[in-house]
């Protein structure tokens, strides 16, 4: 009993001279093989808010790892010793304000890629702006999020407010569509879209009509049964690609003839292949893209497939680290030099295929969206 | 089998001279005479002292959401320590809470909002929440404890279904639907809480207040706990039956304990909005009701000063484990301490620790000597520690395929471990400790997010079947 | 017409699923008296396992072998992997717990079921896979009955979920291990007195459930196309939900809560909103509680003193 409690006291002891020791320090710069010549190499840390366990791990773990890919080549390229470091924060935004704060206090980190929801940037807005800290997000699309009120947030996607109308241009007048049947999947993402596109729409005269499911249905046989026969189009703005596929062949098996028309949220050719239905992207798939022909092959040669919400972490990803090295002076940069480069950062060609220019409110400059029509499996432009 | 006797008192006579021998037999009897009250001072005195200590928004931050946890842990001991109910809806009071503070103090209902002070409020919240608990709790009156559980867990379920959904509600005479709840984008832009003028914005001023309200929380359910009702509830929870012939009246006592944890949770849910400024569905998933049972498990059902431990214990650890350095700092030492705990003899503990370093060192050495690739990889430790881990464990560059099967053969090897006679452990430990180690740095503490669910789960089904009572619970005795 | 009977196709398919997972869940609450909430993360790993055996025989576009067979091999792999779960799971989480409170093993099922999940995260990734069955059982393959044509799929899963059943009901009301697991479920003590070897018992019945899960995770998979790490616990729930609709500890209400919840879920879906599926059920079975709480077809358990 007597030494047991001895040998329990030196554990505990050497634990905490561990903990002492070890933890809390940052170590820049990798062990082994730095780069310390002249000029020093610029290092710094930049932070990766997504979700990376929860319902949405899988499109998180795409942005990370594309995050990851973007700063290796980066590194690889400029000579620079950029590392990643990653939050968790589950799409809560209440995990996104102590992934922040966390972040905050870590003086290594100099910007982050992220958050992936609107809710979350809306969390941790007023935080970086107390912070200076730069947040370039690859999937916050709320339309109010570059309105001013969070100055250091920047994002490399069009907002919901370009995606609606555009999708109900084409819909109205390229498809002629009469009668539209809106399916929301109960997240921000997509009643941010479904209302921008109803409001759109309606003001051309075309009726709608919406309902909406969970994202952990798996059956939609009901609600497809009730797509009556008048409907032309049927818009899913959903996250869930394979969701999307689903919904499609129970279409098909119950004989339904209207086309479904998908966000980008669809555009993933592994997950959703039904012919004949529309898919928006606000870039051209970057698969055909040539620009992006060897950040594709990397990342499926170690991560597999990928659908839409990986790419634009690269670029968002890139685009800090082009901020970050252009603000470094002698290794090191600060956050509010960051900040105030990333306005006139411009990334050119960059893998989303149209160069990445921000406007004054943060958000992308002459974003469109393009449509895409599946067919025989394969996603082909059908306009611009 | 648990303690027998034909009273409670009799059944824990074995604890009380268990406590009082070994050397630290004196310490433990002064420490036993301290009132809880002093207890309670002293431990409220060493957390004010916490924000003085620093300046990291982090770790204040850490230290609010620790004690919210605190808060709800303390609520879910009223209906599940106390009163035996298990309550598996208890975060749609946490999340009605919130909803309705956010409602009363933003923009969201009218024209400009309806923005009634905090002191108002919070106590009409609480007392409508109690209100629901008894709703929810009326089914339960002809409910076995199971059938509780289901109706509360779907409840929980569909909370956040409507909160989700009420974002499009056309009341009778309007021609726009309202929004009710925000739908999935919550309410944003809630104000924050006013105490006595002052607005607290800043999470210092949160902590302290959320330690002012935890420590009275704790003040009141103390005395709860030692009046009539709080011997109902045991009295329920040990045998409802026999409690209902000695005139306790079992349904009411049951709803009382509804009421009263809804209330609590209510509580915790407004100061969590106006922590947060702001509401969203997704905080009040079932994920975080995990969170919330770990915490009273590991500190022990049915007691007070265990619930709150528990609470920190779990919030602060799982925040260490979001940065991997500590993750590793924190899987060492744990691992290092059960070896030190559960193996007797220190000769044999000595034995083991020294055998597994020499099969690492070995293992090392023979995998250096096929091919430097299978050692090139690096530990996530720094440091000399770090220096000494790249020395014993053999760590390839790219392990994660292998850390994946190491993982499996971690978990299969554990299991099969406690199936083994006593004699035999020891030896399957030492290269269990090496496969640990292994499965760590090659896969698991590159996914900090996934690690720490996994920890969480395992917390659970250890601290069950190994201690059910938790860190500061008591035992349950069987009487005869 | 055809669209009420459309819904009633699509309710027995969703209600057969339903059925099946609500089985393991009333035959381990009969002899153990525990709600085993990890039983829908067994049915998870099953559609997982189903999924490997696809991909094992050349993934769905060119299957190696014929497709009966390969759909053979799917079943069979996925109600042992399973089953063997359960057993494990049994063996290590609850066995320790069988004198202890009746929260107790409540609270580790929750344990062992956040642990699957995220497990299978870890191990397999967060993608979710897809069966993609039309490859292999074209969608237009259909039966005609009356005016209306079903998929075969979706016939599939009814007639493998009703053969299930009924082998499981003679398994229970024939057998001797039936009669033991019903011996067991109605005294413990007295059983174990009577000579019946409890543990033994207990392993099988986990087994079982745990293999009819498995199964209802392949066939799941095959017309719903979806496999992900999350599923389980929106089916488990649902699943819950229909064994205590029907009466737990109860084979038969199981059943009759399994294609009560299929049903008014389908029906919900189809004339009033997809929004209030769950709403409706959840308000089914409070009614159901409410009116009759050891629920439609259970047997008052009795107070001994």
């Amino acid at each position: 009993m007597n030494r047991h409690l001895i040998a329990a006291l030196l554990t505990t002891a050497a634990f905490a001279l561990l903990a002492a020791g070890c933890g809390g320090d940052d170590e820049e710069g990798g062990g082994g093989g730095g780069a310390s010549d002249g000029a020093a190499a610029c290092a710094g840390t930049i932070g990766v808010m997504a979700p990376l366990t929860g319902d949405a791990a899988e499109q998180g773990l795409e942005q990370l790892h594309f995050a990851e890919l973007a700063v290796d080549r980066f590194n690889q390229e400029n000579g620079t010793q950029l590392k990643v470091e990653q939050g968790d924060t589950q799409l809560d935004p209440g995990q996104a304000s102590t992934v922040a704060q966390q972040f905050i206090s870590n003086e290594g980190i100099l910007g982050i890629v992220g958050p992936a929801g609107s809710s979350e940037v809306e969390a941790i807005g007023a935080l970086i702006e107390r912070a200076t800290l730069a947040a370039v997000s690859a999937s916050a699309t709320g339309a109010e999020l570059t309105n001013g009120d969070y100055p250091t947030f920047s994002r490399v996607v069009p907002p919901d407010s370009v995606q609606g109308p555009t999708d109900a241009d084409y819909i109205a007048q390229q498809l002629d569509a009469q009668k539209v049947f809106v399916i929301d999947d109960q997240t921000s993402y997509s009643t941010g879209i479904a209302e921008s596109l109803i409001e759109s729409l309606e003001e051309q005269g075309v009726e709608t009509s919406r309902d909406s499911v969970n994202q952990d249905a798996t059956d939609f046989s009901a609600l497809v049964s009730r797509i009556g026969a008048d409907i032309d189009v049927v818009f899913l703005p959903w996250q869930l690609a394979a969701n999307a596929q689903l919904f499609g062949r129970q279409m098909a098996e119950q004989g339904k003839e209207a086309t479904i028309f998908g966000s980008d949220g669809l555009f993933s050719p592994d997950d959703f292949s039904i012919d004949g239905s529309y898919v928006s992207s606000f870039a051209p798939d970057i698969t055909q893209v040539p620009d992006a022909a060897e950040v594709v092959e990397a990342f499926r040669n170690e991560y597999g497939e990928f659908g839409t919400f990986g790419p634009p972490a690269h670029a968002a990803a890139t685009v800090l680290a082009t901020a970050i090295n252009a603000a470094c002076e002698g290794g090191e940069a600060s956050r509010e030099a960051v900040v105030e480069q990333i306005p006139s950062t411009s990334i050119e060609p960059s893998i989303l295929g149209q160069p990445i220019t921000f406007t004054e409110s943060g958000d992308l400059e002459g974003a469109t969206f393009f449509v895409f029509q599946v067919t025989d499996g394969k996603f082909e432009l059908v306009e611009q | 089998m648990p303690p027998i006797g034909v009273d409670e008192w009799v059944a824990r006579s074995g604890e009380r001279t268990e406590g009082h021998a070994g050397p630290l037999a004196p310490v433990l009897r002064r420490l036993e005479r301290i009132p809880p009250w002093a207890w309670l001072a002293i431990a409220a005195g060493a957390a004010a002292l916490f924000p003085l200590l620093t300046d990291s928004a982090f770790a204040l931050r850490v230290g609010v959401n620790a004690l919210l946890l605190a808060m709800l842990a303390l609520g879910l001991n009223v209906v599940v320590g106390w009163a035996g109910l298990l309550d598996l809806g208890y975060i749609a009071f946490y999340g009605f809470g919130a909803y309705a503070f956010a409602l009363v103090s933003s923009d969201q209902l009218g024209e400009d909002g309806v923005h009634l002070p905090a002191w108002i409020s919070i106590p009409a919240i609480m007392v409508a929440a109690a209100v629901l608990g008894l709703l929810l709790g009326l089914p339960s009156r002809r409910l076995v404890g199971d059938y509780l559980a289901i109706v509360t867990l779907f409840f929980g379920q569909v909370f956040v279904e409507l909160v989700v959904n009420l974002d499009r509600v056309r009341l009778p005479g309007a021609d726009e639907p309202i929004s009710l709840t925000g739908g999935p984008n919550g309410i944003p832009g809630v104000d924050p809480i006013s105490v006595l003028g002052t607005e607290i914005i800043t999470p210092r001023g949160y902590f302290y207040l959320l330690l002012v309200l935890t420590v009275l929380l704790m003040a009141g359910l103390h005395l709860l706990d030692r009046s009539r009702t709080g011997r109902a509830w045991r009295a329920v929870r040990e045998d409802a039956l026999a409690a209902s012939f000695m005139t306790i009246p079992v349904n009411g006592v049951k709803l009382m304990a509804f009421a009263f944890g809804a209330a609590i949770a209510a509580l915790a849910g407004s100061v969590f909005a106006a922590v947060q400024a702001g509401v969203f569905p997704q905080s009040f998933e079932t994920p975080f009701l995990i969170l919330i049972y770990a915490a009273l498990i590991l500190g022990g059902a049915g007691s007070i000063a265990g619930a709150v431990l528990g609470a920190v214990v779990v919030s602060v650890t799982l925040e260490l484990l979001r940065d991997p350095d500590q993750a590793s700092v924190l899987f060492y030492g744990v691992v290092l301490l059960t070896l030190v705990a559960r193996l007797r003899p220190w000769k044999l503990l000595a034995a083991v620790l020294g055998a597994t370093v020499a099969l690492g060192l070995v293992t090392h050495g023979a995998a250096g000597a096929i091919s430097p690739d299978l050692t090139a990889g690096e530990p996530a430790l720094g440091g000399w520690t770090g220096g000494a881990l790249d020395a014993w464990l053999v760590l390839p560059e790219n392990a994660a395929t292998a850390g994946n099967w190491a993982f499996v053969a971690l978990v299969c090897g554990v299991l099969a471990t406690t199936l083994l006679a006593p004699r035999l452990r020891p030896l399957a430990i030492v290269p269990l400790v090496y496969v640990a180690a292994f499965a760590w740095e090659a896969r698991l503490v590159g996914q900090p997010a996934i690690t720490r669910q996994l920890l969480l789960g395992a917390l659970l089904v250890v601290m069950m079947t190994w201690r059910a009572h938790g860190l500061l619970g008591s035992r349950r005795v069987e009487v005869l | 017409m055809d669209f009420f009977v459309q819904q009633v196709v699509n309710g027995l398919t969703l209600g057969g699923v339903y059925a099946l997972i609500a089985l393991g869940y009333s035959l381990v609450y009969g002899v153990l008296k525990l709600l085993n909430f990890a039983h829908g993360d067994v049915y998870m790993v099953g559609a997982f396992i189903g999924f490997g055996v696809l991909t094992a025989f050349g993934g769905p576009a060119s299957l190696a072998a014929p497709v009966p067979l390969v759909l053979l091999a799917m079943f069979v792999a996925a109600a042992l992997g399973s089953g063997v779960l359960g057993v494990v799971i049994e063996r290590f989480a609850y066995r320790p717990l069988r004198d202890a409170t009746r929260i107790a093993p409540l609270i580790t099922a929750l344990g062992v079921s956040f642990f699957l999940q995220n497990a299978v995260l870890l191990l397999l990734g967060a993608d979710v896979r897809t069966y993609d069955t039309s490859a292999f059982i074209p969608v237009t393959t259909a039966v005609d009955v009356g005016p209306l044509s079903i998929s075969l799929v979706r016939i599939l899963v009814i007639v493998a979920a009703a053969a299930l059943m009924v082998a499981l009901a003679r398994l229970v009301g024939r057998t001797k291990l039936g009669r033991a697991m019903r011996a067991v479920a109605f005294d413990r003590e007295a059983a174990q007195m009577m000579g019946v070897d409890i543990d033994r018992t207990i392993v099988a019945t986990f087994f079982i459930g745990s293999a009819l899960a498995g199964v209802a995770g392949v066939l799941v998979g095959l017309v719903f196309l979806q496999v992900s790490h999350l599923m389980g616990f929106i089916a488990g729930l649902k699943g819950f939900t229909a064994a205590v609709i029907g009466g737990i500890g109860s084979v038969p209400g199981a059943m009759l809560g399994g294609l009560l919840i299929g049903m008014a879920e389908s029906f919900t879906a189809a004339y009033i909103s997809s929004t209030f599926q769950n709403l409706i059920v959840f308000g089914i079975l409070i009614t159901v509680m409410l009116v009759r709480p050891v629920g439609l077809l259970g047997t008052p358990e009795l107070n001994k003193v």
